[in-house]
């Protein structure tokens, strides 16, 4: 049944192709009408928000709506496992996530490979982040990590999923500060944070975004970022405080496989110019989004690099090969 | 007066414009099982950004309110909850709808919605900053006992085939675990497919499990669908006032009992329907009657549901953490237009949030003449139709619902698969409310605990974290209470010399997807040995063999539920057995109705069958089109006049020329297009 649904769809793109006059399918024109922006995850996710706050203003860039859908299941893997199956005419685009993407298919047998996938623009990433309840009696970094050394296992982790870029940030910090914590899995943002909240946990290894939202209710220990961020001058980095960990979680969207190549760099463009507006600028830098413009040019690059960062990433999870 | 200045902003006349609009679109979404709240409000959201904040928000609050409240005329009418949350709605609902109380039903729903709607948009007026502390005062172990809270309705629905009912909840447990594990992380009972990795989706397994059958056994016989009495036919608004009135300390025990699972992150509207059903039951004194059509079943399970309305936007004003999924998209919405979520937003943002719960509550309010002049039309509706019309657009909303949630032909085929399964099991006594819960509960169940066993683990704590808390306490209690009640109403019931609860809740048996037409004899208790029990039993013990054998290749935390629910069902299995060889089981007593046409269901079964896989051949209209009439073919059961047959060819192009149009060009859903469209 799949093979004979792909056949009827590479038929049908090739009349397609065949029957268009090059001119009708320019990128120039791109879109015409209406666009859809499928979500792998839950509404409320950082995915959401920050589609949520780029649709605001894709009608003034494109001239055309997009239509945001959830299409949530197995981390995101459903949807991923079926983009390659949506026709590659630019109106269906695809929120795709690091490390997501690239530890899925190292960890099991997902329905497709890291490689089928094609990003086309990167738009931001979310800093790993340390928090605590606000009143918790760890005040800096340097309490918590006293504390489990004291308690090995003892201390506990909120964070979302596992062989995310929380869990990952969770084993790579166990590693460098020479602690040994456990990690509690919830299935999303929405259930760790009342986790962290109601004192279910000691921790919680979450994103920036979260001390965004929940301001004085939580107390960001440290972020992996290089530098402190500029919403949150108050909070130390990891680096500073002598733990190389500078990671995150990056968001962007894809387009199917057998999308042509000037509607990949039209789509990267579109999501390019809406990361120029300075609203949606401060909307996502008041959330504690930063912004980032890996365009479709540069994907290639930064794949490769990503890909060798989170093998070792992979190795210390236990998953892969 | 400040809040009544805000209560005057919400009444503006665009705003009460919006509130009906909204009541009445979500209401006509919440009817069709498959369209969601979530996917109306996800739709909606754009156009909310140019409005005033308040104003899109009310807007979405009423969608949201009213798709809630329209799941239960689905529930009603054809026994399929329109939305998750009416799960429980069927087990009473249906029954009073067949017996000719459709249109009381109906009108009960509404009330209890009504009622459930405003003490839910009341308590987040004036308690929402004290309520939002239950959000966080509920762990992993609270939300492992409730989910087994909700689990032990089982041994009320299924009193005197206690067995079977407990075989059913381990189905729907494993099937609840099929998908990439949250906890874990691995990759289970998927077969091997692609289209299983995210698990088997609540919504398309309701639709299945329990609208199949009723298609089903629908075209067996030339009964009309829904018995109608003279004089029974308006929705009997005077007589539902007094049953609502008598059940006053149930509504409002249910609306509170809403409120509060509402705010709960992690548990949602099915829960709270589930969990008040269950209290409703157990402090009736009709509860013998419950599952046969006794309307407390209806108002309770209808109040908790929009109580959840208003509880879980308390978490997600106050604490930025979102109750449901449709309050996650209003959320999302909120920050969109620049407000900031959290502990102040009441004090810094008081005129947009209290003018949007005004509205909420004003929309609520409005839901009462909607609700009833809609849910009239429906009742008629359905009543009206000629069965060789209502089958085939009953079966094309289950296609649509079931295709809706992903875009994804796959859940349409989950969905007829399982419906084809719910029927032979509902045939053998094995009824389809069991899996249900088991499927709606399982996850939340399993995560509680592995989370709950983590914790404890680490800090050297684990029967204190699982059985120390005060609120776990308070759960288990309520949970063995409800366990045990039913033994003790029995035990009762002896003392006083009155005929047994299980021989009269025997007779209820096949429930819900087999209610008999006949009237029922009393059941004798005389030995018979179940042997059609007993082969399904053996299957199962085969199933649950391979699946204990694919659990054992798994990471621990995956493992612990696959290996503990297989062993349990292959156990029981392993009992049922034993009993029906000894003839000590207990057959299921599902009398046809005379002159049933055993060649008519498999002609409807085989048609669903191939309309499902050859939509991607044909394409979706034709197949949709062809299967339409054919199905209209297999449920007339007279000679029809030429003229009759044109008008209904007319109507089934009108009807999935519709659908289509709605689907492909409203919600914008990738419609698999074959050879032809």
């Amino acid at each position: 049944m799949r093979f004979l649904k792909t056949t009827i769809l590479a038929a049908a793109t090739l009349a397609m192709t065949t029957a268009m006059p090059v001119s009708a399918q320019s990128a120039a024109d791109f879109p015409t009408k209406s666009m859809t922006y499928i979500l792998p995850f839950n509404a409320g996710g950082e995915s959401d928000i920050s589609a949520r706050f780029q649709q605001a203003h894709w009608k003034e860039v494109t001239g055309q709506d997009v239509v945001v859908q959830y299409q949530p299941g197995g981390g995101g893997a459903q949807a991923w496992s079926q983009l390659n199956g949506i026709a590659g005419d630019g109106y269906t685009i695809m929120g795709v996530n690091l490390p997501h993407i690239i530890l899925q298919p190292m960890a099991s047998e997902v329905g497709y490979k890291t490689d089928d996938l094609v990003p086309v623009h990167m738009f931001h990433y979310t800093p790993d982040a340390l928090l605590v309840a606000k009143d918790s009696p760890y005040e800096t970094l340097a309490d918590l990590v006293e504390y489990a050394k004291a308690n090995p296992g003892m201390t506990t982790f909120a964070g979302s999923a596992v062989n995310s870029a929380n869990h990952v940030a969770q084993v790579t910090f166990d590693g460098l500060a020479g602690i040994q914590s456990t990690y509690i899995p919830f299935s999303g943002t929405g259930t760790a944070t009342p986790a962290l909240l109601g004192g279910q946990t000691v921790g919680y290894w979450g994103y920036s975004t979260v001390l965004a939202s929940q301001g004085d209710q939580v107390r960001m220990l440290a972020v992996a970022t290089e530098e402190r961020m500029p919403a949150f001058p108050d909070v130390p980095t990891f680096k500073e405080l002598g733990y190389d960990l500078v990671s995150g979680a990056y968001r962007g969207v894809g387009v199917p496989a057998s999308t042509p190549e000037e509607l990949r760099t039209r789509v990267s463009d579109i999501i390019e110019e809406i990361n120029q507006n300075p609203d949606f600028r401060k909307q996502m830098e008041d959330a504690a989004f930063v912004l980032t413009d890996i365009t479709y040019d540069k994907m290639g690059d930064f794949m490769a690099k990503q890909k060798a960062a989170y093998e070792g990433a992979a190795e210390v999870l236990g998953i892969g090969k | 007066m400040e809040l009544f200045d805000y209560f005057l902003n919400a009444l503006t006349p665009f705003n009460l414009m919006l509130a009906v609009v909204g009541v009445v679109l979500g209401t006509v979404v919440g009817a069709l099982p498959g369209l969601s709240a979530t996917m109306a409000v996800a739709v909606l959201v754009p156009f909310t950004f140019t409005m005033d904040p308040a104003a899109g928000l009310i807007a979405l609050g009423a969608i949201y309110t009213g798709a809630i409240y329209g799941g239960a005329f689905a529930a009603i009418l054809v026994n399929t909850p329109g939305t998750p949350s009416s799960i429980a709605t069927t087990f009473d609902g249906y029954p009073m709808a067949r017996r000719g109380d459709g249109g009381l039903a109906v009108t009960l729903a509404t009330l209890a919605s009504v009622v459930g709607g405003l003490i839910g948009g009341f308590s987040l007026l004036f308690l929402a900053p004290p309520l939002a502390r239950v959000a966080l005062a509920f762990g992993p172990p609270e939300y492992f006992w409730l989910a087994l809270f909700g689990l032990t309705l089982i041994s009320a629905l299924s009193v005197g085939n206690t067995l079977k009912g407990l075989i059913g909840a381990c189905i729907g447990l494993l099937l609840s675990m099929v998908g990439v594990a949250v906890v874990g992380g691995d990759v289970r009972f998927t077969a091997g497919f692609p289209a299983f990795l995210g698990g088997i989706d609540i919504v398309s397994a309701l639709i299945g499990l329990y609208c199949v059958p009723v298609i089903i056994d629908l075209v067996a016989t030339r009964d009309p669908h829904l018995k109608v009495e003279h004089g029974h036919e308006g929705m009997r608004l005077r007589e539902a006032f007094g049953i609502a009135w008598r059940d006053k300390f149930n509504v409002v025990r249910s609306s509170i009992i809403g409120t509060v699972i509402g705010i709960l992150p992690g548990a949602g509207g099915s829960i709270a329907g589930l969990v008040s059903y269950s209290e409703a039951r157990r402090s009736s004194p009709r509860s013998s009657e419950f599952g046969k059509g006794e309307p407390g079943g209806v108002i309770a399970t209808e109040a908790a549901n929009n109580a959840t309305v208003g509880g879980g936007f308390i978490p997600t004003l106050v604490l930025g953490i979102p109750g449901t999924p449709p309050d996650a998209i209003i959320l999302g919405a909120l920050l969109v237009q620049g407000i900031k979520i959290g502990p102040t937003l009441f004090s810094s943002e008081g005129h947009v949030v209290y003018t949007f719960i005004f509205g909420l509550l004003i929309a609520t309010a409005i839901m009462l003449p909607v609700g009833l002049l809609i849910g009239r039309y429906a009742y008629k509706s359905v009543v009206a139709v000629p069965k060789a019309m209502l089958v085939p657009t009953v079966a094309l909303l289950t296609v649509i619902g079931s295709f809706a949630i992903h875009s994804n032909l796959q859940d349409a085929q989950i969905m007829f698969g399982l419906g084809v399964i719910s029927w032979i099991l509902g045939r053998n006594g094995y009824d389809a409310s069991p899996i249900v819960l088991g499927i709606v509960l399982g996850a939340i169940a399993e995560q509680g605990f592995v989370q709950t066993y983590l914790i404890g683990n680490a800090t050297n704590n684990l029967g204190g974290m699982f059985f120390g808390r005060p609120i776990s306490i308070g759960i288990i209690v309520a949970a063995t209470l409800t366990l045990a009640y039913p033994f003790y109403a029995e035990w009762r019931a002896k003392r006083r010399g009155q005929v047994p609860l299980g021989a009269v809740a025997a007779q209820a048996e096949g429930h819900p997807a087999n209610i008999q037409t006949a009237p029922v004899q009393p059941t004798v208790r005389a030995r018979s040995h179940d042997w059609s029990g007993v082969i399904i039993a053996a299957v199962l013990v085969v199933i649950a063999a391979v699946m204990f054998r694919e659990a054992r290749g798994m990471s621990v935390m995956g493992s612990v539920f696959p290996t503990a629910i297989t062993l349990g069902l292959g156990g029981l299995s392993l009992v049922l057995i034993l009993l029906g060889v000894l003839g000590r089981g207990h057959p299921a007593t599902t009398p046809d109705a005379q002159g049933a046409s055993s060649i008519r269901r498999v002609l409807v079964v085989v048609t669903f069958g191939l309309w499902v896989w050859l939509i991607p051949v044909l394409g979706f209209a034709t197949t949709s089109l062809i299967a339409f009439i054919a199905m209209a073919f297999i449920a007339e059961h007279d000679p029809v006049p030429a003229k009759t047959l044109m008008i209904r060819g007319i109507v089934a192009m009108v009807t999935v020329g519709v659908f289509w149009w709605i689907m492909n060009d409203v919600l914008l859903l990738r419609i698999p297009g074959g050879f032809l469209i």
